[in-house]
């Protein structure tokens, strides 16, 4: 007598394929006590999982590099005035191998206003270079100038990306003003005008309250990050829907910690072991000590930032949502910190010839790790006739369009 | 006659309906579902080609025909018509190459000629007088955090080295603009720099260290150099053009790492650097000969204070600041013998 199957140790897929090969004629009773088995489990049901759109990043680091490297040319060669065409060649490269549900983003931005755009912020930085390092008797009054430029800074570049960005004949939009950028960060704005102050007044015990301002800056940092993405995804929208945020300063908080405790964990022990060195070794060999002391830093900063990266990226995320739309980012650190280590090396033996490859990678590893989940109709979007593509090209005349996202 | 098959975004709703676009003549005819348009095609506006994705046909009424990419759509009016050249060199193995070439041949040209050329020569148009507030600053900010304290060489001392500088500077273009000062600093051991503006500062330590009077003035002709070469503002122009360039080169790498931008453009100024050194001795060299002294006296003070710092060998000293001291005492004695 051969064996007597256990069929309810079974799967339902290993029933069905045990009843299509069974020999009826030779075991009827066998048959019969599968089918019985078969008609027992429930009927197998579709996990309920929300539809989805598929997310590609389609860039190929051959075709990317050719780019790459005919802007890189141009731009030397213009003495970077291209570097405006450059831009937008490169977003639209990125933008348009991205594709959702099947349909590439398009890119619209126009070299004109982000050539203006790089042209201020060029002047800016001159003003920044010549006050620190030659007049430093205007660095308060430049800190301050700052101060007021940055929100309109913000809230310009924060449209300009909108505006210039679009998906199935519909760009995005967003309709944050200087006032409610200026609210985002007031309590920060009221600690560097303090700090500014006192860099103006010579008043007795500044170190000391420098030293608590900055304090209260750095723990106060997380928070910061998080209104800053709050205020960017609540004020943008595409097709009528807005974007809601749903983290806290806390989770970034804990995040920033963390990857702070990283550091100093990589850091500390190796300084101690260095420290040791030195009381012990030769004065000699006191230049090998400068390399003993980069590699655990640079080593420490790599863990601490792809921590942070890949942290704070899922947290925005996961706790983003358009319209019908929710996501779902599965960054890892680990996965990350692979990334930059195989990035770095790669540009440095092909002494930069391999950016475009590490730009591309980084990219699709990106696209990889985030899915978009529908939960509802795409229809939820209404378009406008502000929103179609057609509407951005009237629009590119005006003068005071400038992109100042750098 | 040309078709097209492809999608149809009405801009009003996100979703994308099947459609093909007939081209015949001047015309262009659209059939997505029920929908069908005729449009004249000097009426459309073609998004620019990138890579190989596809194009986006925008419609006189805002609608949108997306398709693969075809070289027919060149023909078409284009959104962005200054991109279509790029596009053109973008798609050439052979351009890319030659713009490897080129980039390579302009980034060295540049770094080994061009820049320094130009910034001598822009330097030596600004005038030293924008440099002098610089100068007094750092001179002030290195008094009151404590790193300089108030000289303890006896007057005669200080009057001797004073009169030998007055000497050394006194037929020099930018004598005017020179300031000796005495400071003592541990932190700066046996020093002497040059800050912007033509202050020349000297430490204690060196003027101990050194065994003459002329081994003093060999030190303050090299600063002496540094301020006639405009070292100062050669620096600030050639490390930020560097700084600019090596930006420029890796701005799509700095979103990846920080120190992919930062270190070429370190290791790059480290150069710069050098050179300058190596320039401020040999204009020193020639400075103390005309006025009578031997660069012999250059020589002897770095080997006695290389003594004393034990020395600066191995791979570090490649990349430091500072030239090799080996190197320098050979090249003074060998100013000296000419």
């Amino acid at each position: 007598m051969d064996y007597e199957p256990d069929y309810s140790t079974y799967t339902l897929a290993e029933l069905l394929s045990a009843r299509d090969g069974i020999n009826r004629e030779k075991y009827p009773e066998r048959a019969q006590r599968l089918d019985d088995e078969i008609a027992r489990r429930p009927t197998p049901q579709m996990p309920k999982r929300p539809p989805e759109l598929s997310l590609e990043f389609r860039g190929s680091a051959r075709e990317y590099f050719r780019i790459w490297i005919v802007n890189l040319c141009l731009t030397l060669l213009t003495l970077g005035i291209f570097s405006a065409w450059a831009k937008v060649r490169k977003k639209r490269y990125s933008y348009s191998h991205t594709t959702l549900g099947g349909t590439p983003f398009q890119y619209l931005g126009q070299p004109i206003p982000i050539l203006k755009g790089r042209l201020i912020a060029g002047m800016g930085l001159l003003v920044y270079y010549t006050s620190t390092h030659f007049i430093t008797s205007l660095l308060p009054y430049v800190f301050a100038a700052g101060l007021v430029v940055a929100p309109w800074v913000l809230v310009r570049s924060a449209a300009f990306n909108a505006r210039y960005s679009a998906f199935r004949n519909m760009t995005f939009h967003f309709d944050g003003g200087y006032l409610d950028a200026l609210k985002v960060f007031y309590a920060w704005v009221i600690i560097a005008v303090f700090v500014i102050g006192m860099m103006m007044f010579n008043c007795p015990g500044k170190t000391i309250v420098e030293g608590v301002a900055s304090a209260v800056f750095v723990f106060s940092f997380p928070w910061l990050i998080g209104r800053l993405k709050k205020f960017n995804i609540e004020h943008t929208s595409y097709g009528g829907k807005k974007g809601a945020f749903f983290a806290t300063g806390v989770q970034f908080f804990e995040i920033y910690f963390i990857s702070g405790l990283i550091t100093a964990a990589v850091v500390f022990p190796s300084v101690i072991l260095i420290l040791v060195g030195i009381l012990f070794a030769p004065m000699k060999e006191s230049w090998l000590l400068t390399y003993l002391v980069a590699a655990p830093t640079y080593a420490g900063y790599v863990l601490a930032y792809a921590y942070l990266r890949a942290r704070s990226g899922n947290l925005v995320w996961n706790h983003t949502r358009l319209g019908p739309l929710r996501f779902q980012s599965t960054l890892r650190w680990t996965g990350l910190v692979r990334l930059y280590v195989t990035n770095a090396l790669g540009i440095v033996a092909s002494v930069g010839l391999l950016i475009p490859w590490a730009v591309m990678r980084t990219l699709k590893y990106r696209a990889d790790n985030m899915r978009v989940l529908q939960e509802g109709e795409l229809t939820e979007f209404r378009g406008s006739d502000m929103s179609a593509v057609a509407a951005v090209g009237a629009e590119t005349a005006d003068f005071c369009d400038v992109d100042l996202s750098l | 006659m040309i078709a097209f098959e492809g999608h149809y975004f009405d801009g009003w709703q996100p979703i994308g309906v099947p459609a093909r676009m007939d081209f015949f003549d001047r015309e262009a005819t659209l059939a997505a579902g029920p929908i069908s348009e005729r449009h004249a095609t000097f009426d459309l506006k073609v998004s620019p080609r990138i890579g190989s994705t596809d194009r986006f046909i925008t419609l006189p009424n805002g609608a949108q025909f997306a398709c693969a990419d075809h070289a027919f759509f060149d023909s078409l009016p284009q959104e962005s018509p200054s991109e279509g050249p790029v596009a053109w060199l973008e798609e050439r193995w052979g351009v890319a190459l030659a713009c490897v070439v080129i980039v390579i041949c302009t980034l060295l040209a540049g770094y080994f000629f061009g820049l320094p050329a130009a910034a001598e020569r822009i330097a030596a148009r600004i005038p030293m007088e924008t440099e002098q507030a610089l100068g007094r600053q750092a001179l002030t900010w290195l008094d009151e955090r404590e790193w300089f304290n108030p000289t303890k060489l006896d007057f005669d001392t200080r009057k001797t080295i004073t009169h030998g500088f007055d000497r050394l500077r006194s037929d020099l273009p930018l004598r005017d603009y020179y300031h000796l000062e005495f400071r003592s600093g541990a932190a700066f051991g046996p020093n002497a720099l040059a800050l912007p503006g033509g202050i020349i500062v000297i430490t204690d330590d060196m003027a101990k260290a050194a065994a003459t009077t002329e081994e003093v003035l060999a030190v303050l002709a090299h600063e002496i150099g540094h301020v006639e070469l405009r070292h100062t503002m050669r620096s600030v122009l050639q490390n930020s053009v560097v700084a600019a360039a090596a930006a420029t080169v890796t701005a799509d790498a700095a979103s990846l790492s920080v120190a992919i931008a930062t270190l070429p453009a370190l290791v790059a100024q480290m150069k710069y650097s050098r050179e300058f050194e190596a320039a401020a001795d040999d204009y020193a060299f020639r400075l103390l000969k005309q006025k009578g002294y031997s660069p012999t006296a250059f020589a002897s003070l770095m080997e006695r204070l290389a003594k004393g710092a034990g020395g600066e060998t191995g791979p570090l000293a490649y990349v430091s600041t500072h030239p090799v001291t080996a190197e320098r005492v050979q090249r003074a004695r060998n100013a000296a013998a000419e």
